[in-house]
């Protein structure tokens, strides 16, 4: 199928499960064309953390198992690997939450990246160098220690680092949690530029439906573990039920929680 | 009143000497507290274990003296690998607190193979530098100075220079202090855990072997070496876990004023309040200063 080959990963039909016991994913499939952004979009606990982890094989140190379907990245089924192994394939996730290195400095935390990438002194500079090209904030605090920046700092840190490690594929994990406005718009220019310019595929977990689907090219909406909806960023930005359920749009205009009790109250009272 | 002040000096070098004693021993514990979390209960039979095999090597099999050491030495890489390979790797995902139990039994383990394989006896261990003081030191500066701790002074300023630059400006540095900080964010950047662990645990064992030389020397290499590693408990405390300059403060602050309180207020308790008095001072860092002198203080952003 030449299908295949034009995605950089395929899921099909995964199950997850949690202490063996706990179902976290039902049955999820999606599927990011190479070059692409994909955005997974859902409430908390959709499974949406659930389904990057499981690509990035990180879900192990979370006593958590993908059960069931499987994982297909770049041609290779992914199993057993590490997440070592799968950075080294070329995958990186930044987690939830930012995570940096809080005691390092900015910088430290940069090339902290390169880790898994045998690089002389001098080539580390160098990519390092391009790096500040995209997050040229970071460039200014780079002797900073990053516990001491700010939230948006702290979150281009993160996707800095990811990219020292030069990546085919990134998984952002909620990358604009708890941030202004102002700063969400920016992580998100950063990204877009990081896909067009370094040609990074993305597939990135979302609360901020909107913000996420204007900067994607496709979108899939979990719910409690299932796939309930995808098509193209386009198409959901305009599909009713999106609106409505996900936006807070219907096509009365703009519609807030009483709204819609008080509908409700009046099917029920002609009930 | 001279000669007052004369013997307070002493008392107190001899204490800070007899500190950097403590401070090795406290920076075995402090490597693995780094990487691991994890307060390391097997550092003292791994101190025991390191120089009693190293004690083995001389005298059982008449191995030259720097031979020995770096059979011993690369012996206690072997136990890192093992202690990696068999009792970390399965425990990767376990909480904090089955680690440390799985290091006690480590200890129990190390405790009785050294003794199946070189015997119970109490060694004699001479490194050639004599434990009674220098003559030199004492007709110019009238202090009564031991040459084994001169020696341990060195020795433990050498380890924490080189500790340092390997943690500053390595690679597999930046990775340890990547791994202490956020060992999931550590690993979801691709470093590998398992390599970073065995550094640790190698480096913890080589410094273990350096410590139970310098105590072999003073004591005997015998089985309460054991016990005294845990008197790098309130070195800790002082100091900080997680800091390397903080255990070596720490042990000197706890040889200091464990000499000092010996000698001058050990007589109104009918003496021997050295054992205790370290961890009453620790109770005080405990109650008013929980990280410690260096310990890094959890940083919070509000």
């Amino acid at each position: 199928m030449s299908n295949s080959s034009a995605n950089i990963l395929d899921i099909k039909n995964i199950e997850v499960r949690y202490d063996d016991v706990i179902l976290a994913l039902h049955d999820v499939s999606l599927k990011v064309p190479k070059g692409k952004v994909v955005a997974l979009l859902g409430a908390n606990g959709a499974g949406k953390s659930t389904t990057l982890k499981a690509v990035s094989t990180m879900l192990a140190s979370e006593r958590g198992k993908v059960t069931n379907g499987s994982i297909e990245y770049d041609g290779n089924s992914i199993n057993k690997q590490t997440p070592s192994q799968m950075v080294g394939l070329g995958m990186v996730q930044v987690l939830e939450g930012r995570r940096c290195f809080g005691h390092l400095t900015v910088e430290e935390n940069i090339i902290s990246g390169a880790y898994s990438r045998k690089l002389s002194k001098g080539d580390i500079n160098q990519e390092l160098e391009k790096i500040y090209t995209y997050f040229i904030r970071l460039k200014e605090r780079r002797k900073s220690q990053a516990a001491f920046t700010s939230g948006g700092e702290q979150q281009m840190i993160a996707v800095a680092r990811a990219m020292m490690a030069k990546p085919k594929m990134l998984l952002l994990d909620e990358p604009t949690m708890g941030l202004a406005p102002q700063l969400v718009a920016e992580i998100f220019n950063i990204v877009k530029e990081l896909n067009t310019k370094e040609g990074v595929s993305i597939l990135l977990a979302e609360q901020n439906t909107n913000v996420a689907l204007k900067n994607s090219d496709y979108g899939y909406i979990i719910e409690t573990g299932r796939v309930m909806l995808d098509g193209t960023a386009q198409s959901l930005l305009n599909d009713d039920k999106v609106k409505e359920l996900y936006l807070g749009i219907s096509k009365k205009g703009r519609k807030n929680f009483r709204d819609v009790l008080k509908e409700e109250s009046l099917t029920k009272r002609s009930n | 009143m001279v000669d007052e002040l004369l013997f307070f000096m002493e008392v107190l070098v001899g204490g800070l000497l007899a500190g950097t004693m403590y401070s090795l021993v406290a920076l075995g514990f402090v490597l693995i507290f780094k990487a691991s979390a994890t307060f390391n209960f097997s550092q003292g039979a791994m101190v025991f274990f390191s120089v009693l095999a190293f004690c083995g090597f001389m005298q059982d099999f008449n191995i030259p003296f720097v031979l020995a050491f770096i059979l011993a030495a690369l012996l206690m890489v072997v136990v890192g690998l093992c202690t990696e390979r068999l009792v970390l790797r399965p425990l990767m995902n376990a909480s904090e607190d089955t680690v440390l139990m799985a290091t006690i039994g480590l200890g129990y383990v190390l405790e009785g193979l050294a003794q199946a394989a070189w015997g119970v006896e109490v060694r004699r261990l001479d490194l050639g530098i004599g434990d009674f003081p220098v003559p030199w030191i004492a007709d110019n500066l009238k202090l009564f100075i031991s040459a084994l701790d001169i020696f341990a002074g060195l020795v433990a300023a050498l380890m924490i220079i080189g500790l340092f630059l390997l943690f500053k400006y390595t690679k597999i540095g930046l990775g340890l202090r990547a791994v202490a900080d956020d060992a999931g964010a550590a690993s979801s950047i691709g470093i590998p855990l398992k390599h970073i662990m065995l550094l640790v645990w190698s480096a913890a064992g080589v410094v273990a072997l350096v410590a139970g030389c310098m105590w072999g020397a003073r004591a005997g290499v015998q089985f309460a070496l054991v016990d005294l590693a845990l008197k790098a408990l309130p070195v800790l405390i002082i100091g900080g876990f997680s800091s390397i300059p903080g255990a070596i403060v720490g042990g000197l602050i706890i040889g200091a004023t464990e000499k000092v309180l010996e000698v001058y207020i050990g007589p109104f308790f009918g003496g021997a309040i050295e054992g205790w008095a370290p961890y009453v001072l620790a109770i005080f860092f405990l109650l008013y200063r929980p990280e410690g002198l260096f310990g890094e203080k959890i940083i919070r952003r509000v």
